[in-house]
């Protein structure tokens, strides 16, 4: 039974209310720190829609096989990576809300714009190689 | 008299209730459309998708719903681990897939 009883507490701590300590925050505070984790959700999944369209959907560079896969694989990942981090964001923020501390400033921004920045260089290199390859 | 809330929302927090449902309700129509893409040629994954997509729509009424607001880290759990779970077969689907020719 104790592995039963760890499996409850487990589960018990993933949605728990009452184990985040504090005070409930303004309903309002609630509403939006749950907005801006789905906002960043629909953008994880674009990401993810996004690179399986490109590895998918797209002609192969001529000359480059692997082409496809160079732009489309980071942005899988990049995808997952954000999902995973709105999650953990949003869990910080609502800690900090119940305790009335300031909110921690998000990794998400600069994260995904020095990625989709480095994606973006990499697909420009790709397409002039192919072209001059061809 | 009563003095006017600077906020309109001090007054009444259904805006924000309101706002909420509406960011449930894309996130459940970003995952319909593309469970809806996929139906025809990967039907495996476009049913499941699609289901997934049903219960979000609901769980966007519960926000709505009178006594909502404290936060449910379960509901949101969903969408990461869906996020996370389409994700990981689309980069199988890429790196293992035969990659087809393109779309013509």
């Amino acid at each position: 039974m104790g592995w039963q009883r760890g499996r409850s507490s487990w589960w018990d701590s993933v949605g728990s209310r009452d184990s985040a300590g504090g005070t409930e925050p303004d309903a309002r505070f609630t509403f939006a720190n749950e907005r801006t984790f789905l906002a960043w959700s629909r953008t994880a999944l674009a990401l993810v829609v996004a690179g399986l369209a490109i590895v998918q959907l797209l002609p192969p560079f001529p000359g480059v096989p692997w082409g496809r896969h160079i732009i489309g694989t980071p942005l899988i990942v990049l995808g997952s990576a954000v999902a995973v981090i709105s999650y953990l964001e949003w869990q910080s923020n609502q800690h900090a809300l119940r305790r009335r501390e300031p909110l921690t400033r998000s990794r998400l921004p600069r994260m995904l714009a020095v990625a989709i920045t480095v994606i973006g260089l990499a697909a420009a290199a790709l397409a002039l190689f192919s072209a001059v390859s061809r | 008299m009563m003095a006017p809330a600077d906020d309109i929302e001090d007054a009444d927090p259904g805006l924000a209730r309101e706002r909420t449902e509406l960011a449930w309700t894309r996130t459940a129509i970003s995952f319909a459309a593309l469970g809806g893409v996929l139906l025809k040629s990967h039907p495996y994954a476009g049913v499941p998708i699609l289901a997934v997509s049903a219960v979000i729509w609901e769980l966007g009424r519960l926000a709505r719903a009178p006594g909502a607001g404290y936060a449910q880290p379960r509901h949101l759990l969903l969408i990461t681990v869906a996020v996370t779970g389409v994700s990981l077969a689309a980069l199988m689907l890429s790196l293992l897939g035969s990659g087809s020719g393109g779309l013509r």
